[in-house]
């Protein structure tokens, strides 16, 4: 199931200069926090002249979207998905 | 006169991602990989299928169908819809690897491309390893379940045709020396360019295989089956000459939207026009571009269609000029009814500063310069942040969609 969410979450990232570059690893949302294993993709988007990153990242359990705001470097939560019909 | 075979080197490469919307999704989110996926217009049950996964093409699920039509074949569908941004950054992501390889990469559509090797083939004599190393680049640089079908071929046609005989993940090479033993094992419809109608056509003149095609002689294909210049194409084509390396002109821009509420309520249709048409004055303008002709097309509900288009004398360039402009045509419907699909097109372009100012018509420099104030704050602040009254509400309709076929915004920078 896939449920769009739109909240700003807290989220620690790594970055990792040999390979994958940036990773969220972990992201706090709604008092519970969930550790990031995977990034699957990360592309940008342009809204105007901002610049926004998104990170499409996962565990065994969850598939997270989150975009990252260049202009305020804030974190939103846009997508939670389980990888399973809805 | 008959010619023979090419006996040119191979030196088209054509590339194809595999289920390319599907695919990207699998490679997004881990959680879908291996699964029955879809790519879907919409979420709802009648929306039609762009893009099934791999696994789901096992099952029977096609391009085109409906989703209530998937579930039949697969009820576990696991639906997807479309992440326009996310598919135009993989096929950035892949013109770059490409544009490595040589100066000539043609992007074909948003997942094909085609890379002419004849201006680097003294720094790449072998092209099955270029192959190889091109998916194993994709792999590392896009994501390790992008997959791609490979054709290697004399000319554009045969490097089509070759990638497309060995999917998900081929690398087929076509020349002088296997072409009959190909035409053999495939028919008439997997030809790029034969529909149905093409094939009853060549049936009709006795061509039932694409041997028979070959066969053929130059003059039946060009004065009998096609009638024209097309069937001396065909000939050389099947043959592995090149005739498809044309590059053509940008002749019309257009938006097209599939309603999700079909309806006749000319309030509704003139908020979408409003929308279509601004959508379309922005990629208009970016192209530096003016239009001396508006087009609609129409389908009803009952799946009958109605198109007009009308050439005007003075130039349209601003959102307001077309669709005043495309309200009037559509104002010629014969016979309104409920509209499920609407298209509007301007065609007739030339380039914008060549426009002649008008006796009678002093504010037409002024809108103009309204026009490029307004699409600088789209720009700076994003699209749509200032939009005619009319579109106002109106965030969630028509949404962002990959055109099919050829995409020259993505590659002239409109998204970027």
């Amino acid at each position: 199931m896939t449920q769009n969410i739109h909240e700003d979450v807290d989220v620690i990232t790594i970055y990792r200069s040999e390979n994958t570059g940036t990773l969220p690893l972990k992201i706090r949302w709604r008092k519970r926090d969930y550790l990031m294993s995977k990034l699957g993709y990360h592309h940008i988007e342009r809204v105007g002249r901002d610049l926004h990153h998104i990170f499409h990242v996962a565990n065994d359990h969850l598939a997270f979207r989150l975009r990252h705001d260049t202009s305020n470097l804030s974190w939103k939560l846009e997508e939670v998905s389980d990888g399973n019909p809805d | 006169m008959e010619i023979p075979i090419s006996t040119d080197l191979a030196l088209t490469m054509h590339i194809d991602l595999n289920s390319c919307f599907a695919t990207i999704e699998q490679q997004a989110n881990p959680l879908l990989r291996g699964k029955v996926l879809v790519v879907a217009a919409y979420g709802t049950e009648n929306a039609c299928i762009l893009a099934p996964s791999i696994e789901a093409k096992r099952y029977g699920i096609k391009t085109g169908m409906r989703i209530k039509e998937a579930r039949y074949l697969y009820p576990d569908l696991v639906i997807r819809t479309p992440d326009a941004p996310k598919y135009r950054d993989v096929h950035l992501k892949f013109k770059k690897i490409f544009q490595d390889y040589s100066p000539n990469v043609y992007p074909k559509s948003i997942d094909e491309a085609v890379i002419d090797f004849r201006p680097t083939q003294v720094l790449f004599p072998d092209l099955v390893a270029v192959g190889r190393e091109i998916k194993q680049r994709m792999k590392e640089e896009i994501g390790e379940w992008i997959v791609c079908s490979i054709g290697i071929a004399p000319n554009r046609f045969l490097a089509k045709l070759s990638a497309g005989l060995h999917k998900p993940d081929g690398l087929t090479v076509i020349d002088h020396k296997n072409l009959m033993e190909v035409y053999a094992s495939c028919e008439l419809l997997d030809f790029c360019g034969i529909n149905t109608r093409y094939q009853a056509r060549l049936n009709s003149w006795g061509i039932y295989t694409p041997l028979d095609f070959f066969q053929a002689s130059s003059f039946a294909l060009h004065k009998q089956v096609f009638k024209s210049i097309v069937g001396s194409h065909w000939y050389h084509r099947l043959r592995g000459y090149e005739v498809d390396d044309q590059e053509f002109e940008m002749k019309s821009i257009g938006q097209q939207y599939a309603l999700q509420k079909p309806t006749a309520n000319p309030l509704e249709l003139s908020r979408l026009l409003m929308k279509l048409c601004e959508k379309m004055g922005r990629r208009l303008r970016y192209a530096q571009m003016q239009a001396h002709g508006i087009h609609i097309g129409i389908r009803y509900q009952d799946y009958s269609y109605w198109h007009h288009g009308e050439k005007v004398p003075a130039e349209l360039y601003t959102t307001p000029e077309l669709y005043k402009r495309a309200w009037t045509v559509l104002s010629h419907q014969p016979n309104p009814n409920v509209i499920s699909l609407l298209s509007v097109h301007c065609f007739d372009l030339s380039p914008a500063a060549q426009s002649q100012l008008e006796l009678f018509n002093e504010h037409k420099l002024r809108h103009r310069k309204v026009s490029a104030a307004v699409d600088q704050l789209n720009n700076i602040y994003g699209e749509f942040v200032v939009t005619p009254a009319t579109m106002m509400k109106m965030n969630d309709t028509i949404l962002d969609r990959i055109a099919f076929g050829r995409i020259r915004e993505l590659e002239n920078g409109f998204f970027s």
